[in-house]
């Protein structure tokens, strides 16, 4: 009961904050190409070359990076499009530390 | 990340991967041997996509709409790896797996069925894609190179242990095909890149 509980309260506090986007996470994978990724990067968030390139980099050399951000449905959509393409996508709140 | 740099010609034919032709056709000539590695993997994938499928004594009504019974991660390693988690919160990741597994097992099985279908109608090997079916199988071949990267233990090995692998070493094999693939792929991504509107020179 106090998850659910708390939950709700989580939910509640981000309909009012929603100044507080949501972001989705890209990790670094061994088996996933730089040159895939960067592809990957323009083709689902339309990034220009520059762009991708420099947040695979991020990826690769940070282990992680953010690569989009806005409303928790808005994420959930891109990872759901980061997994079709195999890579390894998570979402969370944008002030929660990554 | 990995490499495509570790794949040295002789293990499979040199000739082949993808160019472009005109604005939106990748070709590539397949041998026999290749075009059989590839259509065999492609249904492994299928196979193991199709048998983590939606138990017969769901809600027809979730079903339809795409809602699973599936909410919790496969056990097996490689499913893990082509439906991994959303959330890192275990009760978030559950409630996204119910309401999106079932879709994301469907647009992987059609992008291998994709590349399983091209291959099986060209006997002579000659392949010729379009933007949208060079997605699809990047996808397909990414998501083999995932499946044979958890049986590599590509996550622990490096890339200079699995070269110096035994020739009697079965997994050896697998690597030349995982190298390989990954070969495959970057060819196919420099035709694709080769006129991206982004491209700076």
């Amino acid at each position: 009961m106090v998850k659910t509980k708390t939950k709700i309260e989580e939910e509640i506090q981000a309909i009012f904050n929603s100044d507080k986007p949501w972001v989705t996470i890209v990790w670094d994978d061994p088996v996933n190409l730089m040159t895939y990724v960067t592809y990957v990067f323009m083709e689902l968030f339309g990034y220009s070359k520059e762009r991708a390139t420099e947040l695979m980099l991020k990826v690769h050399n940070d282990g992680k990076a953010v690569v989009s951000t806005g409303s928790r449905e808005e994420m959930e959509h891109d990872v759901a499009r980061l997994h079709e393409f195999g890579l390894w996508a998570t979402l969370q709140r944008g002030d929660q530390a990554l | 990340m990995g490499n495509s740099a570790t794949w040295r010609p002789g293990t499979m034919n040199e000739e082949s991967g993808f160019i472009r032709h005109g604005n939106n056709a990748f070709v590539a000539q397949f041998s026999e041997s290749e075009r059989e590695v590839l259509i065999n993997l492609a249904g492994q994938i299928i196979e193991l996509l199709s048998e983590r499928s939606d138990h017969a004594d769901e809600d027809p009504l979730a079903a339809m709409v795409g809602i699973t019974t599936h909410d919790s991660p496969p056990d097996d390693e490689v499913l893990l790896r082509l439906l991994p988690n959303a959330y890192a919160d275990g009760v978030d990741a559950a409630e996204f797996r119910r309401y999106t597994e079932s879709v994301l097992r469907n647009k992987k099985k059609a992008h291998a069925m994709s590349m399983r279908v091209l291959l099986k109608s060209a006997q002579d090997g000659a392949i010729e894609l379009d933007h949208d079916n060079a997605n699809a199988w990047l996808g397909a071949i990414n998501d083999i190179r995932l499946a044979l990267g958890v049986r590599l233990n590509v996550q622990e090995r490096s890339h200079d242990e699995l070269e110096l692998l035994a020739p009697d070493d079965p997994l050896r094999g697998v690597y030349a095909v995982y190298s390989w693939l990954g070969w495959l792929q970057e060819s196919l991504l420099q035709a694709l890149m080769d006129d991206s509107p982004n491209e700076v020179n």
